[in-house]
């Protein structure tokens, strides 16, 4: 009985040091400095066991940025503007880079949608030839990525991009 | 700004047109609103409070529904919500009269709303009908309320919500259930609202669509802290909105979780009111349940108080699974209008290397391990875009979160192949892939199963059997509608009676079993493994008829092939048995076990499965030093009811049983 409670008292601080590692731990929205990526959006910084049971149960760790009644954040905006455009390719861009480099897919279909420009065949074939400088992996902050996506659609003036203009 | 929040208004107002634009129709009759002079008339407050009383209002199940009260047990009324912001009425929480006179009392009071942009510290600071406009436009319509003497105030921060999720359509979408990923053993449910706007090609935009959740707001990192808190209501629950495509991502990309879409066919009227009462959920909280309010059920909660005329509450059992959530839409005929299914990452993948000849195949699994594979230069460029397309969608499936945890060896591996693909230069052609056969969670048998039959064994002679489960599926249950290779239960109880020693025994009782059926030689060479926590009566020696509690794990590989007809695994296992009585491990009462497991299970389409299972175990420092059970179980599967013949042998048993299994709830 003596050992049962020991191997109670283990498991339960091995649940809590599971996260001591990681202080930082509550998912709260970067925004502003982090842009509107899914690593500090949504998945937060819960890893292991926390990450697993809170999706089991759909529980969140307070996100601020997407409360119904707080104020206006552009990640939580889905707008066809200039920064929706932005906000878009942040919360895409593992999605939008695997469709540039094949040219197509439902990212690039929205996006040409949201930049209001005129073909989305013509759209893909751009993120495509310049696949490399434009999607140069995780390592380039999001920002950036979406910075100069805009900056590539706007300088193509045969994509004609009104929105982002 | 007050021309956004009009249309709420003006399509409630009697009179007003019922279908058509909603924008256009609440902007016309905006105009002449606006000029007017925006004093309320106080002497109009009592005129109203009279009429609210008259027709006893507070009683309207449509005023019960915005405020989610309940029936209690012993009488009288309690609202769910458990946040401050919902009750203008200090006793509003059980007493809907006096919440609807402080509702129509603060529809007059003094004061502007906040402005647009700010989050507030307390929902008090905001105007009252800035607060609840779909109890204002309710009111308005159902009193109804003259807005001449009772002008309506602009919102800036409800419109600017307003416009943000621009709803013309409202989707319910369940995330299906994938046993591999503990995360989604029972599935979630969220709302999108879709945008109007459309791609030039006349293409949906879904992704930039709002999604409307609800969720529990975790406030520890404590794996098991979490667990309890979510289980006893202590975390918060709360409703969020963020755009469909982060949902998407996390759910059917990084989870690979099927997205079953289905599309309501709600009027102007209804999704103005959803949108409105949004809204006012958005400003409170609910005490989270996992098992019975949970994400289901609020979901569920919002769409009846939008739409008075709907049951869904109602066809949900106590304990709300999200699969039943999704019945309850299509027990009201009409209500669902269009499904869509939304592959995940995996699903994807399976529909890339479908077909492809075997070289290719080794090649996309050379790509997907270490980023090269010599011979694609010497392929045609169709044939390498499909290889890279698929490597790249096998990278994703197996590393996708970890690239976006930061891993920078998975990251370089996926980005020295999109690099590969972009530089072929050439387009994909669009992946099409069909929704799966078997059909989304509504066409899946009911969740309680109860069954009846009887039987014989060599030891107690003829029996009645009965055997009751909660939840969920196992591996010889129907399969629409569920994931073929997934067995999931919960609180599974059997009994027998034996006639010849006039007594009733518990056979079995599980508190949780789980079997996964995974391919061993796909790409992912996931192993299958099984999960069984519970009780059972001993078949050997060791304590002759005693039942004894039980854990078991096992895992190996397994097989599957297409269309799912044939899954088969080996595993090994590792079993503890405990009883008081039991000869186990030195003379203890606890047992432990080895050895090897095997199960097969033949699909005949949906109407018959076979399932044989057997396991050996040696039970070391036990009396008897080892053990067996086998079993053989056929199914046919008569609509709403099955029939099960089932033969088992064990050391001490010997069993053959045939029973009616009814599936209900």
């Amino acid at each position: 009985m003596r050992q049962a409670r020991w191997l109670v008292a283990v498991v339960f601080l091995a649940a809590g040091a599971a996260n001591a590692e990681n202080p930082a731990a509550h998912g709260k929205a970067t925004y502003g400095t982090a842009g509107c990526g899914l690593g500090s959006l949504v998945f937060g910084d819960q890893k292991g066991m926390i990450q697993v049971l809170a999706a089991t149960t759909n529980g969140t760790f307070g996100n601020q940025t997407f409360g119904i009644t707080s104020g206006t954040s552009n990640c939580g905006e889905s707008a066809m503007t200039t920064s929706g455009t932005k906000t878009f390719i942040e919360g895409n861009r593992e999605a939008l880079a695997k469709d540039a480099a094949r040219g197509s897919g439902e990212t690039i279909t929205t996006l040409t949608a949201m930049a209001g420009c005129k073909d989305e065949k013509a759209v893909g074939s751009m993120l495509q030839k310049n696949f490399s400088q434009l999607f140069p992996g995780e390592s380039t902050p999001v920002e950036q990525v979406s910075d100069s996506v805009i900056k590539a659609l706007r300088a193509d003036d045969a994509l004609a991009c009104h929105t982002i203009g | 700004m007050r021309l956004l929040f009009l249309p709420l208004l003006c399509l409630l107002a009697p009179g007003a047109p019922l279908a058509g634009d909603a924008q256009a129709s609440g902007l016309n009759s905006a105009a002449p609103l606006a000029s007017r002079p925006g004093a309320a008339d106080p002497s109009y407050l009592p005129e109203l409070l009279a009429a609210a009383r008259a027709r006893a209002l507070a009683r309207d199940r449509a005023w019960l529904r915005l405020g989610h009260w309940r029936h209690r047990l012993l009488g009288g009324w309690k609202g769910e919500a458990d946040g401050t912001g919902f009750f203008l009425a200090p006793g509003g929480k059980t007493d809907p009269e006096a919440e609807l006179e402080a509702t129509l009392r603060g529809f007059f009071a003094a004061g502007e709303a906040a402005p647009a942009g700010v989050t507030l510290a307390d929902p008090s600071l905001e105007h009252p009908q800035c607060r609840f406009p779909a109890r204002f436009a309710w009111l308005a319509a159902t009193l109804p309320i003259d807005l001449a003497r009772l002008p309506p105030r602009d919102c800036p921060r409800f419109d600017a919500f307003w416009k943000k999720v621009s709803a013309r359509s409202a989707t319910f979408v369940f995330s299906s259930y994938y046993l591999n990923n503990p995360a989604s053993a029972f599935g979630h449910t969220f709302l999108r609202l879709g945008k109007e706007q459309m791609a030039a090609t006349g293409e949906r935009l879904d992704l930039i669509d709002q999604g409307i959740d609800y969720a529990a707001n975790a406030d520890t990192n404590n794996a098991i802290l979490y667990a309890a808190k979510g289980l006893l209501g202590f975390f918060r629950g709360e409703f969020s909105t963020r755009p469909y495509f982060y949902k998407v991502r996390e759910y059917a990309d990084f989870e690979s979780r099927d997205l079953w879409e289905y599309e309501l066919s709600l009027g102007p009227r209804e999704l103005a009111l959803l949108v409105g009462h949004l809204w006012e959920l958005g400003q409170t909280w609910f005490d989270y349940y996992y098992l019975t309010e949970n994400c289901s059920y609020h979901v569920l909660g919002a769409l009846e108080a939008a739409d008075p005329k709907l049951e869904l509450l109602s066809h949900v059992r106590k304990v709300t699974l999200p699969a039943d959530t999704v019945k309850a839409l299509f027990a009201n005929p009409g209500l669902v209008r269009a499904i869509r299914f939304r592959p995940s990452a995996r699903t994807q993948l399976e529909a890339r290397t479908r077909g492809l000849p075997a070289h290719e195949l080794d090649g996309v699994g050379a790509l997907a391990r270490v980023g090269a594979w010599p011979a694609l230069e010497g392929l045609p460029t169709e044939a390498r875009v499909r290889v890279l397309d698929a490597a790249v969608d096998l990278v994703d499936v197996r590393h996708g979160r970890d690239i976006v945890d930061g891993d920078k060896a998975a990251d370089s591996l996926r980005q020295g192949l999109l690099e590969q693909r972009s530089a072929l230069g050439v387009r994909s052609p669009p992946l099409v892939i069909t929704p799966p056969s078997r059909g989304g969670p509504e066409r899946g048998h009911g969740s309680m199963r109860l069954s009846l039959g009887g039987g014989a064994s060599r030891e107690d002679g003829a029996l009645i059997l009965a055997q009751g489960r909660l939840a969920l599926h196992d591996l010889g249950d129907p399969p629409a509608g569920f994931s073929p290779r997934t067995q999931l239960e919960f609180l599974k109880v059997s009994l027998s009676w034996s006639g010849r020693n006039r007594a009733l025994r518990l056979q079995d009782a599980a508190l949780v079993e789980a079997t996964s059926l995974n391919s061993f030689a796909g790409f992912e060479r996931r192993i299958s493994w099984k999960m069984r926590a519970g009780a059972t009566r001993v078949a050997d020696a060791g304590c002759p008829r005693c039942v004894a509690g039980r854990f078991e794990v096992g895992g190996g590989p397994g097989l599957v092939l297409g269309g799912d007809w044939l899954a088969a695994a080996l595993t090994a296992d590792a079993e503890l048995l405990a009883a008081p009585d039991l000869h186990g491990l030195a003379g203890s009462g606890f047992r432990p076990g080895v050895g090897p497991g095997a199960l097969v299970r033949l699909l005949a389409g949906e109407r018959a499965a076979l399932l044989a299972s057997g396991a050996w175990r040696w039970l070391p420092w036990a009396v008897p030093r080892s053990t067996y059970d086998f079993s053989v179980e056929g199914r046919l599967h008569l609509g709403p009811a099955s029939l099960a013949l089932r033969l088992r042998r064990a050391p001490r048993v010997e069993e053959v049983g045939l029973m009616l299994l009814l599936y209900g709830g």
